[in-house]
């Protein structure tokens, strides 16, 4: 009796730890299946994901051409000095515009942004241009200007306190309502990202009014870009 | 012993009751869970984002190569004409300014950390998109020549946004710890760190963990991406 007591009781263990891995093992396929479950939800994302590797793959796959386009013309022109400080220059014309240091002009929006100190909403601050700016950028802008000074890679928008008032300084100089804001891009991309229900910045601050108009000129930068600190990594010969 | 034998049995008999109804539950929800579950198209798309993924890091490599050998043609063709010497290093600085080469410099790495340790669990805890544009912005007022926040580096078209509970920097995820370098004089580090400042009211006020140090050598890396200009014509 005794034995068979022992063997029973093993027995029992046995299949009761057999019965709770089987019960783990059912668990753990219901967490990942929660997890694909909220891959799922992101079909949404997905397709925007590969919008975005498209457009990433067309502009780069442009740029692409654009350059074998150059070294071809290079090579061709190899004996003539002159017609190679052509190109040259062609090349430093599109950079200079990319980096605000030329007027450039085109297609876009102009956003007439007035401060009205009454209302919560209506208070305007350097956070305000910052967010439109982002904004902008996010729907493409190729260039963009607030109250004629060129927004570049490196400039600041900044809160400052005056004589017991408040400014907000672009690129070091001093604004004030209202605040024309021109950004030149696909129009129509421009203009309903920032006219987006709930989340579009005219949406969100009314007293930012968005048009659309064609050949806006954008004034260039007029400070002169500094390199200082930074050097280029020298790459090594393969 | 005969109760006990019975007794045995009935508790026996009950826990394996227990058992197969709690396997079934468990199988029963995992089939509710794949059947509403659209994989297929899921799937697809996912493929695709892929296909269109590789393709775009093929041309971007295709890229990097032709401007390596553009680069090389400009110096042969140029090296015998001083103005164009000078107008190629006025290209190049351009190039540096815009993000578009490697760097590297002395500056400053500000290192950000969602607070995990948080019992609330309130959303002034984690880093922000605003607080990302925020400090950028006041790495630009300091004058710095490069940044980059978790090897996105910041050049005219990027956009720093949240969709959802995700930071994208160029379109692309960042996630905590967030690391911005940046490249410029290391006598910022008072300013940034000013009581007071944006920095400092981070740590204070919000509780986030904010590190923030000097560097001699920090590398940051080329924009992986391409500057358009198909709407901007220059003015002459």
């Amino acid at each position: 009796m005794k034995k068979g007591k022992g063997i029973m009781t093993a027995t029992i263990g046995l299949i009761c730890f057999v019965l709770s891995y089987v019960m783990f093992m059912q668990f753990k396929t219901v967490e990942e299946t929660n997890i694909t479950q909220i891959e799922n939800m992101r079909e949404k994302e997905l397709s925007e994901k590969l919008a975005n590797w498209k457009e990433k793959f067309e502009e780069t796959d442009l740029k692409l051409q654009q350059t074998n386009e150059k070294l071809q013309e290079y090579k061709q022109k190899r004996e003539s000095n002159q017609e190679a400080s052509e190109l040259l220059n062609a090349e430093l014309i599109q950079a200079q515009a990319i980096a605000g240091l030329t007027d450039v002009k085109g297609d876009g929006i102009i956003i007439t942004y007035t401060e009205d100190e009454n209302s919560e909403l209506g208070k305007i601050e350097d956070r305000h241009l910052i967010e439109l700016v982002n904004e902008l950028r996010l729907a493409g802008a190729e260039a963009i200007s607030i109250n004629d000074q060129r927004i570049t890679n490196m400039s600041d928008i900044i809160n400052v306190m005056i004589d017991g008032k408040e400014f907000i300084l672009v690129n070091r100089k001093r604004m004030t309502s209202p605040y024309i804001i021109k950004a030149i891009g696909d129009q129509k991309y421009l203009e309903s990202a920032l006219t987006t229900k709930t989340i579009g910045f005219a949406t969100r601050y009314p007293n930012a009014i968005v048009e659309k108009k064609n050949n806006i000129i954008i004034n260039k930068y007029n400070g002169s870009i500094k390199i200082k600190y930074a050097k280029d990594v020298v790459k090594e010969e393969k | 012993m005969k109760i006990r034998k019975t007794q045995v049995a009935i508790t026996l008999g009950v826990m394996c009751f227990v058992l197969v109804f709690g396997i079934r539950i468990q199988l029963k929800t995992t089939e509710s869970l794949v059947t509403t579950a659209g994989t297929y198209r899921e799937n697809g798309l996912r493929d695709e984002v892929l296909r269109w993924k590789e393709q775009y890091d093929r041309a971007y490599e295709q890229l990097e190569n032709a401007e390596e050998q553009l680069e090389k043609e400009r110096q042969v063709s140029i090296s015998s004409d001083d103005s164009s010497v000078e107008k190629q290093q006025e290209l190049k600085r351009i190039n540096t300014y815009l993000g578009l080469t490697d760097v590297q410099g002395e500056g400053i790495i500000i290192t950000l950390r969602d607070n995990t340790n948080s019992i609330l669990g309130i959303a002034d805890d984690i880093v922000h998109d605003g607080d990302l544009r925020t400090i950028v912005n006041e790495l630009k007022n300091n004058g710095v020549e490069a940044i980059s926040i978790n090897g996105q580096r910041i050049v005219p078209s990027t956009a720093i946004t949240c969709a959802g509970t995700v930071i994208q920097v160029n379109n692309e995820i960042v996630g905590s710890p967030f690391v911005i370098k940046a490249i410029g004089d290391q006598n910022m580090f008072n300013n940034i760190t000013r009581p007071g400042g944006f920095v400092y009211s981070l740590i204070e006020d919000y509780g986030l963990n904010v590190k923030v140090d000097r560097s001699d050598e920090i590398k940051i890396d080329k924009y992986n991406g391409v500057l358009t200009d198909k709407y901007i014509q220059t003015v002459k």
